[in-house]
């Protein structure tokens, strides 16, 4: 079976408290018998239910370093964002540190992401209209299930680990390695990237082989950089440092603003992406040629397996990438950009297949609601009285999942019982004093 | 054809912060009738002009909408100054918004040209001194 999702639950954690219930941007979740299960096809593993428990019950489980023993030649893809995670350490350190943990090959997905902005500012100078970047995963699939009419807005590219991990493929062919002996291993920040392993976006497959949660190869690293004699292989050539500001929100805009292309906004954090795309439905955003969105606050270095909070790693970025950097990639004829498939729209959010049914399944759910009392406290395990009443209607929830509308229920029940209680059968005497 | 409404609400004159309810609603409520999303955002953004234009520009009013089989079909009924100049109207850049409307950010003179170019079918009445009543069509193919 294709796993198509990388958010668990440890339920012998969750104590059914619907706090994540209520953060989920796609109200994916509900507390059933105490635990908050999600349902697969709203989740866009975005990971803010990870971010929100308190009681941790929420995980995602990737590889580790001891993966590496399954592939003859494993190599590394290290993300922009990775390099947030060392404060004082130059990249050529933590390269060097990768070959030392065994990796046979290191790579700058930074590189290709340097490319895809090249790519990109071509593209935007040939389309007319407004695009929204796709190289957050987490973003494209919030696209697919709740904003659907936007997906051809969304640049047709390739996510740059991809990009990197295709061209990484094939020069490694070129240098003789079996395609069956190598093992492409991809330093992941957040579930949603791991997921396009199992699940990709735009794609049959995808190009990597493994994703390693950042937190699990880091302190191996660390280990590496704190022994002095550190020294051996460095990266192939310069290091990327403009592609590297691509972990942070605004790095795509510092290099499209680089050449001179304006009409670009960066967004970060689910909820506000959600409501910049709201504004884009109404067409009430003007001016902009180019969004830069990502799920994370603060952009990839505000995903959840990284161990450095986001604003020490942002700020690591940007001392990374200040000063007259330029591009390393300027050869953008290396890559094969466009995806091979359509970004498709999530089947989700109907009443029913048929249309008059829907219309009268509407009707019911605005009766619902007006039974319903509107308080949206979640204790029904759903993050909503709006969505409770929808659950009610296609049949996955009941009226008296509601506590105020059981207690409602069952005062009239205690009424009716007081007054049967009082009641007397005919052939009694009414008692003296009554 | 008698019409029930799947969305009514009333729209204040001059609260911008309630901007876009009715328009977000109604998104909504076609989501859930498994309608294409082409035509969801047609009707999002007239209805968002709509509701703005009895918000800029009216004492108030109301958004209703409707849908069958053939199509969506969206009303704005305001009491208002109505259009004094329909055709100049309909003209990109042509408004009568106030300064202080203006520098909101608001009054572009683009709001009934959007209406039109993105519905099906567009009939405006309009009298001035008592008030604009707009019904815009979507076809649901």
């Amino acid at each position: 079976m294709v796993k198509k999702h990388s958010v668990l639950l440890k339920e012998e954690k969750c104590v059914g408290c619907t706090n994540c219930v209520k953060n989920c941007p796609t109200k994916a979740i509900r507390v059933h018998q105490g635990k908050a299960m999600i349902k697969g096809e709203l989740c866009i593993d975005c990971a803010e239910c990870i971010r929100t428990c308190a009681y941790h019950a929420k995980y995602t489980e990737t590889a580790g370093l001891e993966d590496l023993a399954a592939y003859p030649y494993p190599v590394a893809l290290v993300p922009p964002s990775f390099y947030g995670q060392f404060e004082q350490t130059d990249p050529d350190r933590v390269v060097a540190a990768l070959y030392q943990l065994g990796f046979k090959g290191v790579y700058d997905v930074a590189r290709a992401a340097e490319a895809v902005s090249l790519q990109t500012i071509e593209f935007l100078n040939e389309h007319e209209g407004m695009y929204i970047s796709s190289s957050c995963p987490g973003v494209v699939r919030l696209i697919k299930i709740i904003y659907p009419e936007l997906l051809a807005d969304l640049i047709p590219f390739k996510s740059p680990v991809e990009l990197m991990a295709e061209r990484v493929r094939q020069e490694l062919e070129q240098q003789g390695v079996p395609p069956g002996d190598m093992g492409l291993f991809f330093f992941t920040p957040c579930p949603a990237k791991l997921t396009t392993i199992t699940n990709p976006l735009g794609m049959e497959r995808s190009y990597l082989d493994q994703a390693i949660a950042v937190e699990k190869v880091y302190p191996a690293i660390i280990k590496q950089l704190n022994q002095e004699q550190l020294t051996g292989v460095a990266g192939d050539g310069p290091v990327p440092f403009l592609g590297i500001s691509w972990g942070q929100s605004g790095g795509e805009t510092t290099i499209l603003k680089r050449k001179k292309t304006n009409g670009i906004l960066s967004v970060s954090g689910i909820h506000n992406v959600k409501r910049v795309l709201d504004e884009i439905d109404r067409n009430n955003i003007k001016g902009i040629k180019y969004l830069e969105l990502s799920a994370c606050s603060q952009g990839c270095v505000g995903g959840i397996l990284n161990v450095l909070n986001p604003f020490q790693a942002k700020y690591n970025l940007q001392r990374l990438s200040s000063g007259d950097q330029q591009l390393v990639e300027r050869n953008t004829g290396e890559y094969n950009f466009r995806l091979s498939r359509k970004f498709k729209a999530g089947d989700v959010g109907k009443l029913a297949d048929d249309f008059d049914l829907a219309l009268e399944k509407l009707a019911q759910l605005e009766e619902e609601i007006k039974v319903l009392p509107g308080l949206d406290c979640a204790a029904c395990g759903a993050p909503d009285c709006e969505t409770l009443a929808e659950d009610i209607v296609s049949g996955r929830a009941q009226r008296t999942d509601c506590i105020f509308v059981l207690r409602e229920q069952v005062g009239k029940l205690a009424d009716r019982m007081s007054e049967l209680a009082h009641a007397l059968p005919p052939v009694m005497k009414k008692k003296k004093g009554d | 054809m008698k019409e029930k409404y799947i969305l009514e609400k009333r729209i204040e004159k001059g609260d911008f912060n309630k901007g876009g309810e009715a328009s977000s609603k109604l998104k909504d409520l076609l989501r859930k009738l498994g309608v294409d999303s082409a035509v969801i955002r047609k009707t999002a953004i007239v209805t968002y002009e709509l509701e703005m234009n009895i918000i800029i520009h009216s004492e108030g009013g109301w958004i209703r909408a409707a849908i069958s089989r053939e199509g969506i079909q969206i009303f704005a009924a305001d009491d208002g100054p109505g259009i004094a100049d329909l055709e100049k109207a309909f003209q990109p850049g042509y408004s009568t918004a106030s300064d202080q409307v203006r520098e909101m950010g608001f009054g572009a003179g683009l709001g009934l040209v959007n209406i039109k170019n993105y519905s099906d079918e567009l009939k405006v009445d309009t009298k001035t001194g008592v008030g604009t009543k707009i019904r815009a069509i979507i076809h649901l193919v």
